[in-house]
């Protein structure tokens, strides 16, 4: 009898052994308590394989603890990380704090003093997260250093000055850099500004400057005469870092200046695009340009997701014109291009073969066109999810639109608090002209666009979407209601008034036998500043930099 | 009252800084100082949050406005209600500055 146990232990552990390894293997899935980098994964899915808490009891959530970020300037905008029961997260002025998992108690914070020019520039003082490897947390700043702290103590290890803050209109780091192997990438800010972005190569353990990629390519036919001086791109959000090619994929930001191509009569590369750089040399494997001579401020610097189907290894990419862009991940070459909305009017469409935008309008100077979407995209840049179970990719859709207007304006890097875009304003905002509502959830397939469920919404989201291996979706809105959905069937579980307007990236991770849904709440940035011109009932919103943990009871 | 309450608040802040302009204030309804101020408002991109006539995001027409606040506020910059506004007193002259603070008073609701 005792034989017939020990048998049935080692063929139940080898089971569980099998059935832990078999997990382990499956893409989304690696590291499941943690949330170890911006989309959680290196295919950037930005899914939990948790369980715990599920369509049965997502209703009992409680709140476990709540934490306080500080300094409440544009709001909460990151992407916090959990590792072995520590969360690592930085908050407005770049202020980094280690907090315990489970109480939410500061281990340790740090705060770099920060030129007085971050004052002025017009990205700041927001950061969308840091990045953890080799002990260290790395931060990018928002006056255009790269800092490592001891991921213990928070003690400064190293910092690297790596923009030229003062003289290139304020180019800085608003995103954590990407971990590839023992290097670091960051991507700056630039489209709006009088400037060209680059991304970093830097040594993880030293700090060292290797390499810098130019988002603007040196060549006449691309940029006519002096075009490309200050033609801005940059990568303002975080890459993905594909070990299995050492490949690092960024997008990149839109051509400067934003709403005039008189003077930059050609394709404006590496504009709007996504580019494959080798992270030790910065050298270029390969690019996909999505929206040629951009004038409609169709940033492409979105999340780069990765898959492997049917024997192909593939990229799931939006850019802001809300055509998602599914491609080669060997070469960049177009398999598929769908929208995510039919509310679109800046082309008549984009040809799903060769990616050519067909049909584009132009903007007269000096006249208001209504384009749709408007400069806030068919999405904004809060990435969405892709869950493995149902195979849907969860993202917020924005459908409405701006009217732009290009005037005449001087190139002048030394005025940094004004934009380099080409006109007064950044587009007057109105609802779509057929009445829909203004935003909604959408699941779709996400190499055919094809639609499984949607959930509309009064006021649009503007948050990062979550989904878990409990078959759940989460997602907040700028009034700070955060809703749990059926991953299935959109239907609504929960919510929870969080107080403030949600921006970020809501986690899940797990520490000591328990799950939790963490979610930053606190309204802020630049949709703060301008969507109470459409949405007159975020003019009161509250401000806020709060962490909120969420859990199920004992 | 609340709204009375913070408005002091703000108030207080400005005048007690430093950096209050000492210049006597200009002739704030000449319509020539308006029009160039809000030349100003919009090649400075004012208007890319407060809107081309002062209706957008950060609304001005609603607002209640001391001069002297919104001469501070153009100059050096503001932040409060978890919002940012840049400083541009190292693009602007304090004529000039004067200039776009006309054109805001005139877009702005008028002291009673």
């Amino acid at each position: 009898m005792g034989k017939l146990i020990l048998a049935a232990s080692l063929g139940l552990t080898c089971l569980l052994s099998t059935a832990t390894v078999a997990l382990a293997e499956a893409p989304g899935t690696e590291d499941p308590n943690n949330w170890p980098q911006y989309n959680r994964t290196s295919n950037a899915w930005r899914y939990s394989p948790l369980d715990q808490i599920n369509k049965d009891n997502v209703s009992k959530l409680s709140v476990a603890w709540i934490a306080q970020g500080g300094d409440i300037t544009m709001g909460i905008q990151e992407t916090p990380l959990a590792i072995d029961g520590v969360i690592y997260s930085i908050t407005s002025g770049n202020r980094v704090a280690a907090l315990d998992a489970k109480t939410g108690q500061e281990v340790w914070n740090y705060q770099p003093k920060l030129d007085p020019l971050t004052k002025k520039v017009l990205f700041s003082p927001y950061s969308r997260g840091v990045a953890v490897g080799d002990g260290k947390v790395f931060i990018g700043t928002v006056d255009g250093r790269g800092i490592a702290l001891d991921q213990k103590t928070g003690k400064e290890i190293w910092q690297v000055q790596l923009t030229d803050f003062a003289n290139c209109h304020g180019c800085n780091f608003t995103s954590p850099p990407v971990v590839a192997g023992d290097m670091l990438t960051f991507g700056s800010t630039a489209g709006e500004l009088a400037t060209q972005g680059k991304i970093f190569g830097v040594e993880a353990k030293s700090g060292k400057k290797v390499w810098e990629f130019n988002t603007i390519k040196d060549d006449p036919k691309s940029w006519p005469g002096t075009s490309g001086k200050y033609g801005g791109g940059g990568a303002w959000m975080p890459g993905t870092y594909d070990a299995e090619t050492n490949t690092v994929f960024y997008g990149t930001g839109n051509p400067g200046k934003d709403f005039i191509n008189e003077d930059r009569q050609g394709d404006n590369l590496y504009t709007d695009s996504i580019v494959a750089l080798d992270p030790k040399t910065g050298n270029l494997k390969w690019y996909r340009q999505e929206i040629k001579q951009d004038v409609w401020d169709y940033d492409s610097a979105y999340e780069v997701l990765l898959f492997k189907k049917d024997g192909k290894d593939l990229i799931v990419h939006m850019n802001k014109s809300g055509y998602v862009f599914v491609l080669d991940k060997n070469d960049g070459s177009i398999e598929n291009i769908w929208p995510v909305s039919d509310l679109k009017n800046f082309v008549k469409d984009i040809d799903k073969r060769t990616g050519e935008l067909i049909g584009r309008v132009e903007l007269p100077m000096n006249q208001e066109t209504l384009i749709c979407p408007s400069t806030f995209g068919g999405r904004s840049w809060n990435a969405g999810a892709y869950n493995p179970n149902t195979g849907l990719w969860y993202n917020n859709v924005l459908d409405f639109c701006g009217y732009l207007k290009p005037v005449a304006q001087k190139d002048d890097p030394k005025d940094y608090g004004t934009g380099h875009i080409g006109a007064s304003d950044f587009g007057r905002l109105v609802m779509a002209p057929d009445g829909r509502k203004p935003g909604r959830l959408d699941a779709r397939d996400p190499f055919t666009g094809e639609r499984k469920w949607t959930h509309e919404m009064d006021m649009p989201g503007f948050a990062g979407v979550l989904t878990t291996g409990g078959g759940l979706v989460f997602n907040g809105d700028p009034t700070g209601i955060l809703r749990a959905f059926d991953a299935d069937t959109g239907k609504v579980l929960w919510s929870f008034n969080t107080g403030s307007g949600m921006r970020s990236g809501i986690i899940s991770y797990a520490v000591a036998g328990e799950q939790y849904i963490l979610v930053p709440s606190g309204w802020g940035s630049y949709a703060a500043i301008l969507l109470p011109a459409l949405f007159p009932q975020l003019e009161k919103m509250p401000a806020a930099s709060t962490l909120i943990a969420f859990k199920l009871p004992k | 009252m609340m709204y009375k309450l913070v408005l002091m608040t703000i108030a207080c802040i400005f005048v007690g800084d430093a950096a209050y302009p000492q210049e006597n204030v200009p002739n704030l309804k000449d319509p020539t100082m308006i029009a160039a101020g809000h030349d100003l408002f919009l090649q400075k991109q004012c208007s890319r949050c407060h809107g081309e006539g002062g209706k957008g995001g950060i609304n001005l027409a609603r607002r209640a406005l001391d001069p002297r606040g919104v001469f501070q506020a153009i100059a050096d910059g503001r932040m409060g209600s978890g919002l940012r506004m840049p400083a541009s007193r190292d693009v602007l002259t304090d004529e000039e500055i004067w200039k776009a603070t006309a054109y805001v008073m005139s877009i702005s609701q008028q002291p009673k």
